[in-house]
């Protein structure tokens, strides 16, 4: 394998996951995700050479990122796709006893919806800050946003958050 | 929300303050009770979401297919991703009880009584030798980037003192052949050590106790804690609780 190859293998694979989930997440349906993920990781290769630094995550998410917006354009257009399956959740594989699971299934469920039907621009930023643990910083250059657009988004995500799931006053 | 602190109380739950602007948003929250209440539900949130929301791991075929399509290697060198268990990080109450009580007796293997003996003479030694903190703190702003610059983990080290267990500092201790992150908690005349190392997936969760000593240890993300002290078990399943389900991620 070439050194191009085993430097994106090295820097760029290892998010993959990060990339599906947010594809996933963004795009609400598990058929879609797949399909931005394999467009994004082709496109992210073919622009390898102009990535600079050690840091792949946020640059291959802001490919994901528009991967995903140019598909959902797209859908609009010609509208005679069926719509997202919002609010559909799937179980993460593996876990604990199938008892603990319908334990905890109906208090997932009740968070990964209040989570799927935020706001897009709110959804993606409480995505990246906390199932990706990116900073302020970070989560800026994935979505080309200024780092106080990220916060008041960030902050409008939870306050919708807290009225819907954790059933406060809004804030 | 009313208070125009409310975008700085998000940073510092998010980390994003410096151990200055920390130190004044703790101040502030001393005096604002709607901070306090926006602190905490955000930090509920914060938890709930780290573990109870799904994650979507992109599947192997799904990755086979990338690698074909790049002309990758074959095989899969990818690490997967530690994903926390739902029912470590979110779940509340009597919830979390069931699922804590089940969990152990899950995991429970003979492998977590072999570190014992190490953690327990670990912990004996760190009484003894008058080197329990190399950082005596109880600000986990100060503890935590500590940690950072000395294991090559980051482990929570928030300070439970209103609930009975505050926390004296941290240590850098060699357990179990490994370097281990420690954080030291009192209450009462008792010390707690947790014993924190990077999850090699060879230890496992569970309970032991051993001379006297009880033991509590568990998984969170890619990190393994194991807790250690003389007080009653009960005592101790109380602050590693609070250690799994309050802690600033």
């Amino acid at each position: 394998m070439d050194e191009r190859r085993q430097r994106f293998e090295r820097l760029v694979l290892p998010h993959l996951d990060a990339a599906h989930n947010l594809a996933r997440w963004l795009s609400r349906a598990s058929v879609d995700a797949e399909d931005i993920v394999q467009e994004a990781m082709l496109r992210a290769y073919r622009a390898f050479d102009g990535f600079r630094g050690e840091d792949a995550k946020p640059w291959l998410l802001a490919i994901v990122r528009n991967c995903h917006f140019t598909a959902a354009d797209k859908k609009k257009r010609h509208r005679s796709e069926p719509l997202p399956d919002q609010g559909a959740t799937e179980l993460p594989a593996g876990g604990p006893d199938p008892e603990g699971i319908a334990i905890g299934a109906a208090e997932m469920r009740r968070l990964n919806e209040a989570i799927a039907t935020l706001p897009t621009e709110f959804r993606e930023v409480l995505i990246l800050r906390e199932m990706e643990d990116m900073s302020y910083r970070e989560i800026a250059a994935a979505t080309s946003a200024p780092i106080g657009t990220i916060m008041s988004r960030l902050a409008r995500a939870r306050a919708l958050l807290r009225q819907n799931y954790l059933g406060k006053e809004s804030a | 929300m009313a208070c125009e602190q409310a975008l700085q109380v998000q940073a510092y739950v998010d980390g994003e303050l410096d151990a200055f602007g920390a130190a004044a948003l703790e101040k502030h929250l001393e005096s604002c009770a709607e901070c306090t209440s926006l602190r905490n539900d955000l930090e509920t949130l914060k938890s709930n979401i780290r573990g109870a929301a799904s994650y979507y791991r992109a599947n192997p075929v799904l990755e086979q297919r990338v690698r074909t399509t790049l002309g990758l290697s074959g095989q899969s060198a990818r690490r997967g991703r530690n994903r926390r268990p739902f029912w470590l990080g979110a779940a509340s109450g009597a919830l979390a009880a069931a699922l804590a009580a089940s969990l152990v007796a899950a995991l429970w293997l003979p492998s977590a009584q072999q570190i014992a003996p190490d953690v327990v003479s670990a912990h004996v030694r760190s009484l003894m030798d008058d080197r329990l903190v190399d950082i005596p703190s109880s600000n986990h702003h100060v503890v935590r980037p500590w940690f950072a610059g000395r294991a090559d983990i980051s482990p929570p080290a928030d300070d439970f003192a209103k609930e009975g267990f505050a926390l004296a500092g941290g240590r850098i201790d060699y357990v179990h052949g490994e370097r281990a992150a420690v954080l030291v908690y009192r209450h009462g005349a008792h010390i707690v050590n947790v014993f924190v190392w990077r999850d090699d997936g060879a230890a496992r969760a569970g309970e032991n106790t051993l001379n006297g000593y009880h033991l509590i240890a568990w998984k969170k993300g890619n990190l393994f804690f194991c807790a250690v002290s003389d007080m009653a078990e009960a005592e101790l399943g109380q602050l590693t609780k609070l250690i799994r389900e309050k802690s600033s991620d």
